[in-house]
């Protein structure tokens, strides 16, 4: 389904502390990855609010990632772990909406794991860019309203 | 042929409709109801828990 | 002598509840009817869409607009009635949220036919008929209204002015919005009206402990402390993210809360919130053990979005070609 040219948008939440330096270090090490994130940087990704992620796809993301500090080393203790419990469900919950497994992914990456950062955007672009546009608009849009015929 | 239209049928629950035609000297030819209203439970239970059905299918009728 | 207030009340996807609920205002509705005029109300009075037609516009002072926006006629009346209405008031969840008739955003109107129409065991369709915009029968032409593919709550199509969510709205929270009406005394336009503005739980009397939880039951699993908050016991209630107003009437006959009144003043996505409120109290040190304890949550999507699918950012299911 993916179109010639298709270009995935993807959104990324990266706290503060860990992943968004990460990111960083990717950068400063000159690491080339697929340029397809658009990074929010949140202080914390307990901060990430689950309607934060459905209105990125709701205005046009292709793929959402949340970034944060692993399990235990959370810059404020454990804001790391109300987002390891809230994630699975919102993920049951995005399929539920038809909002294919694969388009958001939660992942833990350090203030050094620039390397991992730049595989798991390259990761999670190839996998979108598969699985074509979102397109939430056109996926909810109503046709002329015409009763279903025969 | 003359046309009556009855829209909507009152103090009742439920949205309906009657059409009913006369011919010349006022009799009745025919007379349809139609009921322009569907929610669609049928459709949108499947999947729900057993358990909340008591919650959800009371919704049907209010009255 | 001032005139008498000038009322309609008009139903769309709708099951009648709220009209009962207004009727349950007993002898109230004798007030009611000493106060006010009503032109328009087709469980109780026989006044015909064309009467509606004809009024000039503004005629009606207060109008009680219940049930979704399902079909071309729902929206028609919502038109129809914001044009002849002073007032417009979304009445009921279905007409602020969607309502039970907006869990139908699961599918869409050919899927919904289907089954109605098709499927459902007792139905004999050999010719697979469906309904129809127009018919031609020998007489002429017969027409219904088209049917959406999704429902919509009512200020998703029309101006409105204010909100009194329920299913329905409880019977005393009525009386107090028509005694506002009566007074002249409404809060500015675009408010939700008879509720609080905190959540069910602080009108619920169970006995709150510590919120934290190893993960959820179904209620047949269980046999839960009469007196004590249902979530604490593994219960899935919908208290934490839900609109007060209603008295935690349904805690009280031992039922978890479904958030028929909605999400409060601070939240467009009344699911995401209750999504938020359960990862809260869950007991999970790791990974392996949060996902395990949200597996047992059977229906998310239908559970924490009960009543508010359409109004919620999302609004629906992906029309499928999409199956899972």
């Amino acid at each position: 389904m993916s179109g010639n040219g298709f270009e995935p948008k993807i959104v990324g939440f990266l706290c503060n502390w860990c992943s968004y330096q990460g990111a960083d270090m990717a950068g400063t090490a000159r690491m080339h990855y697929a340029p397809n994130v658009h990074i929010i940087r949140v202080n914390c990704s307990g901060r990430v609010d689950p309607s934060f992620i459905l209105k990125a796809f709701r205005e046009g993301a292709d793929g959402v990632i949340v970034a944060g500090c692993h399990p235990g080393d959370c810059h404020y203790t454990s804001g790391n772990f109300k987002t390891m419990r809230r994630m699975p469900l919102l993920e049951h919950l995005l399929t539920d909406f038809g909002i294919e497994p694969g388009r958001f992914r939660l992942e833990w990456v350090s203030a050094a794991e620039g390397a991992k950062w730049a595989k798991l955007v390259n990761d999670v672009t190839e996998t979108v860019r598969r699985l074509g546009p979102l397109n939430w608009k056109e996926r909810v849009r109503e046709p002329a309203h015409e009763l279903v015929t025969q | 042929m003359k046309r009556i239209t009855i829209d909507p049928i009152t103090r009742l629950e439920g949205h309906g409709k009657i059409e009913i035609f006369l011919n010349d000297q006022g009799e009745v030819l025919n007379a349809y109801l139609q009921i322009p209203e569907l929610r669609g439970f049928e459709r949108f239970c499947e999947g729900r828990p057993v358990e909340e059905l008591p919650r959800i299918v009371p919704r049907i009728c209010g009255v | 002598m001032p005139d008498k207030l000038k009322l309609a009340l008009y139903w769309a996807a709708t099951c009648g509840g709220c009209e009962v609920a207004v009727l349950d205002t007993n002898e109230k509705i004798l007030d009611l009817a000493a106060a006010a005029d009503i032109f328009l109300w087709p469980v109780a009075m026989d006044f015909k869409y064309q009467d509606a037609e004809d009024w000039p516009d503004a005629f009606i002072d207060v109008c009680l607009f219940n049930g979704a926006i399902r079909n071309s006629e729902g929206e028609h009346m919502a038109h129809l009635l914001r044009r002849k209405s002073k007032v417009l008031v979304a009445f009921g969840s279905c007409a602020s949220f969607g309502g039970i008739p907006g869990l139908a955003n699961v599918a869409n109107a050919a899927q919904v036919f289907d089954r109605a129409y098709q499927a459902t065991p007792s139905t004999d369709n050999a010719s697979q008929v469906r309904p129809q915009t127009s018919v031609q029968v020998p007489e002429g032409e017969l027409t219904l209204p088209s049917f959406y593919d999704t429902v919509r709550t009512l200020d998703q199509v029309e101006d409105v002015d204010y909100f009194m969510p329920g299913c329905p709205p409880v019977p005393e929270r009525i009386w107090e919005v028509v005694g506002a009406i009566l007074g002249g005394q409404l809060p500015p336009k675009g408010a939700t009206i008879g509720v609080t503005h905190t959540t069910v739980c602080e009108e619920c009397s169970r006995r709150k402990e510590e919120k934290m939880v190893n993960g959820f039951v179904r209620p047949h699993l269980v046999e839960p402390d009469p007196e004590r908050c249902l979530l604490e016991q593994g219960l899935v209630c919908l208290g934490p993210a839900t609109r007060g107003g209603c008295g935690a009437r349904c805690l009280k006959a031992w039922m978890p809360c479904r958030g028929c009144y909605g999400p409060t003043d601070r939240v467009t996505d009344q699911g995401a919130k209750m999504l938020c409120a359960i990862a809260s109290i869950l007991n999970a040190e790791d990974e392996a053990s949060a996902k395990k304890s949200v597996g047992d949550i059977a229906d998310p999507l239908g559970t924490f979005y009960r009543f508010t699918l359409p109004a919620s950012l999302l609004q629906r299911a992906a029309i499928p070609h999409f199956q899972h």
